[in-house]
């Protein structure tokens, strides 16, 4: 485990700095001038070459991702182009927590809701509340944000009235709630799915057999043998929102006006501005390393068989 | 439980059969029968649009604009007085043709020919495949779609433009299929990790099986083991991997609509219909624009999630 | 134009005034509404909508303009200008002060017109509105530190030098590239926008980027100070109507699928609706004239022709733009209300067609692509797909759409490679010269079309220095009257803000074509 652990941190940088390679080089070759996008109407052929040579946008690409990585190790990434005079690291520093935050709340929704429902089928395996539970949960599972979203507002906005519209609060906020359970839903439905069926298997497994032969307390069954297992889909679920905290939250943030980075993001594609484009591409696969590491070792914790080599 | 104890009894010796038996036991499911027939019922009508539909998709008059369903228009009409019902048929089309260029673009193939090479020939080659992979899996995705999608798109369909004129045929570009393949294309180069994950861990488990070892002790090729042993064992989970897929492609034609990637107007898409009416003023006011469209991709990626799940029972039948 | 880019103009008396009373009383509290995030708050960097909204509340410079669209007073007290009309001396005014008290000085403002022009401050609006200053190119180039153009005369008097007597030179002066900034305060940290000390009518009291600006009045501004408290932007989007309804915010645009509901007379929001006049822009659909089928005349002609605008954009766009068929939007100076362009007429578009080079057969006319920029969840509007319609019934034409991402939009149309594309030019200053020369003059950079007609270039270059207002608008309308003959662009739509509801507790808003400075006048009614 130790080894395996070590080779994964060596192997981490190399990949984080071919994934910063690949996005300069696709910046760079890419159609779309961030200078043109700056300059808005103002395309005075002689004015754009000055700025391209201001912004450092002239040298050789390779010359340029020298530059910046050497300024990214010593902790300056930057400022933006599209947000002139704004660092990167003050423009995403905070959106980060606050996606962060929401990421956090979709997934504590996720487990809160996805377990006992398991559960619940689990208990009723094979009779309609089985069916329809499990059947929900993949109706949900694979119901994209854009479905949801509007429904979900109608319901708690429109209809009932007991939710705000839009906004962030922070986690103890009710606004934190719809854009939760939206981002969260795909992960109650894995958790419960998966759940209920390792919580089937396992309870016909021989040794689960043979404690409740021994008297032991359902509950003490549940609790020793099968959420134990249970886990296991949930450490899924954690690695699966950490790789997509932007892809996933983009739709959602900018349905609720929450101030993170997946709507920044987007901006950032469509202005080609490089250097945040190029910061969140290494923070997201630097989420993506450290969500597979949890992954790995959380595996490992929950079920000692499983080896890495 | 029951049925795989009586199924264990009946189980046959010979390979082949099994698939029959996969076959009667996917029959006996009718949960899996709907859907089948469901996605059957709907792609035809998406391949037969012209047929089906009693409108055309570009067929506009505004004095009929935002009526209500009825029986004139099954699905209401939208601002330009365009039929609503005709639209989802053709946009279903649209989802046919996404889904088709998303396979012919090489994103399964390419997953399932990396997971076999990288698990069955192990060490160097296994290490080099799934490092890139990793590479891959850590790269933001969307930013590559945007940025090929940017480049190669407007070429690309500017070409086939010019090809169709020399050659005379017309409506490739219209139909669409020209911007699904490049964007698939395009996803396929990032999204072949996933799957070729699931076929590596496959071929390691059956590699070291005793009828694969049996096979190389008495000299059967590399490629005779590939093909012959191996792969007619994994294909079961890959089935079962497509039709979630082909689920999830259709969700994401949505999502490409939204980014401006996708089918061009007039010729519509549930995505385009689905992001020009998803605003929470449509669905206090004319519902029906939204509805429609929302509810058949919902149909659509439910009956191939729960296709995906039917199979799976009747291809693995050890989880029940 | 490319984007949203507008100056800053003070409008009023053409725009709607809401629910003016005569006695206002002190009307302070706090406006609440929706706001799009700025892409910065230093004036020089200004380029867009979204920063120029906020920027003109919080920043001044020396002139602004006034509601016939004259230029007026605002840190400068007067003005003279030159017998050769090149040099222009300004007096401050006595009580003009930054937010933390101090007096603006003659120094002041020529120490901010040098870091505009500074090439560190990366200005990329600095060419269009100040290069026309003696020097302000040689410090660009990095040739002087100093603009030479610039002089101070004496505590409260500036001496400006431009290269040419141009009439628009003033009108240039009241952009965010020409405002007025504190040294100390920007000398202070890189991020000194952040706790800006302007001259404008309010205070920037909060800025959290993604979430909210909140604006606070500044009691000593020189103009008259501010009658709300303060003014808070949301800004990370959300849907309006529903927080309007909500009571979350008092101002929101309605969008069209909110309309007709709005509009009941037997809904209470109906009362609480306004209508803004058109915007200063006009979209349009350019087409490369050196491009077959475009480089007949009578095809573009027939395109034109073939289209119903009165129709569109009273039932799809259920009245939200002015069909335009002038270039000049209305009350846009110059604009000329007798011009009456290519008004819908199928027969005529069919003859047209017919007597082309390409012939009446639609099968012998090369394909046409129409190119429309595209980002996130900006579907090709439903205009088009009407105007697309009315082609194919019309004339038999059919023209595919291509919607290409923005940033690739803006290098091929830059490089003269669409053949037909769909964009909207926003004022930049209230000027002919800003529409009709920077679009139609054959030499012109913003001239996508690559339309060229010498007798147009000799009524544009004879306008650029004709000293009288009448004589040079008579120019312009000579010049715009040929263009929409010749028929480079299919002319659109004149768009604006559209409808917008507000609260009835809030008064004075005003609606105005452009971007100016105008909370200032806004007061709330209990």
């Amino acid at each position: 485990m130790g080894a395996y652990i070590l080779r994964r941190l060596i192997w981490t940088p190399i990949l984080l700095l071919i994934v910063g390679l690949v996005t300069f080089l696709l910046n760079f070759y890419g159609p779309g001038d961030p200078v043109q996008i700056i300059m808005q109407q103002y395309q005075d052929p002689a004015v754009v070459e000055r700025v391209r040579e201001q912004r450092g946008l002239d040298k050789p690409v390779l010359v340029q991702y020298g530059i910046y990585i050497g300024n990214a190790l010593r902790g300056n990434l930057g400022e933006s182009f599209k947000y002139r005079g704004q660092t990167v690291a003050s423009l995403i520093g905070k959106r980060v927590w606050v996606s962060s935050q929401l990421g956090l709340a979709a997934l504590i929704l996720s487990i809160v809701l996805g377990i006992p429902l398991g559960m619940l089928a689990a208990r009723w395996q094979g009779r309609w509340q089985d069916t329809s539970i499990i059947s929900g949960a993949l109706l949900f599972y694979s119901m994209p944000v854009f479905i949801t979203a509007p429904f979900l507002l109608m319901l708690f906005v429109l209809w009932l009235g007991i939710l705000p519209s839009h906004g962030w609060g922070g986690l103890f906020d009710l606004r934190v709630v719809m854009p939760a359970l939206i981002l969260g839903l795909p992960g109650i439905a894995f958790i419960a799915r998966m759940s209920r069926n390792s919580i089937v298997e396992v309870l016909s497994q021989d040794y689960v057999r043979t404690a409740r032969a021994k008297g032991l307390h359902e509950l003490r069954v549940y609790w020793h043998h099968v959420l134990r297992n249970a886990m296991i889909p949930v450490f899924t679920v954690i690695g699966l929102s950490l790789a997509t905290l932007v892809s996933g939250a983009i739709v959602t943030e900018t349905y609720f006006g929450i101030p993170g980075i997946g709507r920044l993001a987007l901006d950032a594609f469509f202005a080609r501005d490089y250097p945040i484009i190029t910061a969140l591409s290494l923070m997201i696969a630097a989420a993506y390393v450290l969500a597979n590491l949890i992954v790995d070792i959380g595996y490992r914790f929950i079920d000692p068989r499983i080896r890495y080599d | 439980m029951r049925s795989f104890e009586e199924e264990k009894k009946k189980r046959p010796a010979r390979g082949r059969s099994l698939w029959i038996y996969a076959g009667q036991r996917f029959m006996r499911n009718k949960k899996g029968m709907v859907c089948l027939a469901i996605i059957l019922l709907l792609y035809g009508a998406g391949i037969f649009a012209p047929l089906v539909a009693p409108y055309g998709y570009d067929q506009q008059n505004l004095g009929q604009a935002l009526k209500a369903p009825g029986w004139e228009h099954p699905f209401g009409t939208d601002r330009l007085g365009r039929d609503v019902f005709s639209r989802v048929i053709f946009g279903i089309r649209t989802t046919v043709i996404v889904t088709v260029a998303a396979m012919a673009a090489g994103g399964l193939v390419l997953g399932i020919a990396m997971g076999l090479i990288s698990g069955y020939f192990g060490r160097f080659i296994d290490s080099v495949i799934m490092r890139v992979g990793e590479v891959f899996l850590a790269f933001p995705d969307i930013l590559l779609v945007i940025l090929i999608a940017a480049t190669l798109k407007p070429r690309v369909t500017e070409w086939v433009r010019g090809l169709e004129g020399t050659v005379g045929i017309e409506g490739i570009v219209r139909s669409g299929f020209v911007d699904y393949m490049v964007v698939f294309g395009a996803l396929a180069i990032v999204s072949w990790v996933g799957m070729a994950r699931v076929v590596r861990g496959q071929v390691l488990s059956l590699k070291e099986s005793q009828y694969v070892m049996a096979a190389r002790a008495l000299g059967a090729s590399h490629w005779r083991i590939i093909f012959r042993h191996i792969f007619p064992n994994i294909l079961p989970p890959i089935i079962v991997l497509v039709s979630v897929g082909m689920g999830s492609i259709a969700g994401s034609e949505v999502i490409l609509s939204w980014l401006g990637l996708g089918v061009q107007p007039p010729v519509p898409s549930l995505g385009v219909m689905i992001w020009d009416n998803g605003d929470i003023s449509i669905l206090r006011t004319t519902p029906y624009l939204l509805l429609f469209p929302v509810g058949t991709v919902a149909i659509i990626i439910f009956a191939f999630n729960l296709l995906g799940d039917a199979l799976n029972d009747a291809l693995n039948p050890k989880i029940r | 134009m490319k984007a949203k880019t507008v100056l800053t103009i003070l409008m009023a008396l053409m725009l709607l005034l809401v629910g003016c009373a005569k006695q206002p009383p002190a009307g302070g509290g706090e406006l609440v509404r929706l706001g799009d995030e700025p892409s910065t708050l230093d004036p020089h960097l200004t380029s867009d909508v979204d920063s120029a909204v906020i920027v003109v509340e919080v920043f001044g410079g020396l002139v602004t303009l006034d509601t016939n669209l004259k230029v007026v007073p605002d840190l400068a007290e007067k003005w003279s200008i030159s017998s050769d009309r090149k040099t222009y001396t300004f007096t401050l005014r006595r009580d003009a002060k930054f937010h933390n008290g101090k007096a603006v000085t003659a120094n002041d403002v020529k120490w901010s017109l040098e870091r505009a022009a500074d090439p560190k401050t990366l200005s990329t609006t600095v060419d269009t509105y100040l290069g026309d200053i003696v020097g302000v190119r040689a410090k660009l180039a990095g040739e002087s530190q100093e603009v030479s153009g610039v002089r101070v005369i004496d505590d409260r008097t500036i001496e400006i030098t431009i290269d040419a007597p141009k009439t628009y030179f003033l009108a240039k002066l009241t952009y965010p590239t020409a405002f007025v900034l504190d040294r100390d305060n920007v000398e202070a940290s890189t991020e000194w926008f952040k706790q800006p000390n302007g001259t404008g009518p309010f205070k920037l009291k909060e800025y959290l980027p993604g979430e909210l600006i909140i604006l606070e009045r500044f009691p000593d501004y020189h103009l008259g100070p501010a009658r709300l408290d303060t003014v808070k932007f949301f800004l990370g989007g959300g849907t309006p109507m529903v927080m309007y309804e909500n009571d979350e915010i008092q101002i929101t645009g309605v969008g069209l699928a909110d309309l007709d509901r709005v509009r009941d007379p037997s809904s209470p929001l109906s009362k609480e609706l306004h209508t803004a006049t058109p915007g200063f822009q006009t979209s349009y659909l350019g087409m490369n004239v050196s491009r077959p089928p475009f480089d007949d005349i009578k095809v573009r002609q027939a395109l034109s022709y073939a289209i119903n605008k009165d129709v569109v954009a009273s039932t799809v766009l259920a009245g939200r733009v002015k069909p335009a068929y002038t270039i000049l939007p209305p009350g846009f100076p110059g604009y000329s209300a007798d011009l009456t362009g290519l008004r819908y007429d199928p027969e005529k578009a069919r003859k047209l067609l017919a007597e082309s080079k390409y012939g009446a057969d639609p099968a012998r006319l090369p394909r046409i692509t129409l190119t429309v920029p595209g980002a996130l969840g900006t579907a090709v509007g439903l205009d088009l797909e009407a105007i697309l319609a009315m082609w194919r019934d019309n004339l038999g034409i059919q023209v595919d759409v291509q919607q290409v991402e923005f940033a690739t939009f803006l290098r091929d149309l830059d490089a003269r490679r669409l053949q037909m594309y769909a964009i909207a030019w926003v004022a930049d200053y209230p000027d002919p010269q800003n529409f009709l020369d920077l679009l139609f003059h054959s030499q012109s950079i913003n001239n996508q079309t690559g339309y060229s007609n010498p007798e147009v270039d000799r009524l544009l270059e004879a306008a650029r220095t004709e000293p009288d207002e009448t004589a040079r608008f008579q120019l312009y309308r000579q010049a715009e009257q040929i263009i929409l003959e010749d028929a480079p662009w299919v002319l659109l739509w004149h768009p604006g803000e559209g409808y917008v509801l507000i609260k009835p507790e809030v008064k004075n808003y005003l609606l105005l074509p452009i971007v100016v400075p105008r909370y200032r006048f806004v007061y709330l009614e209990k």
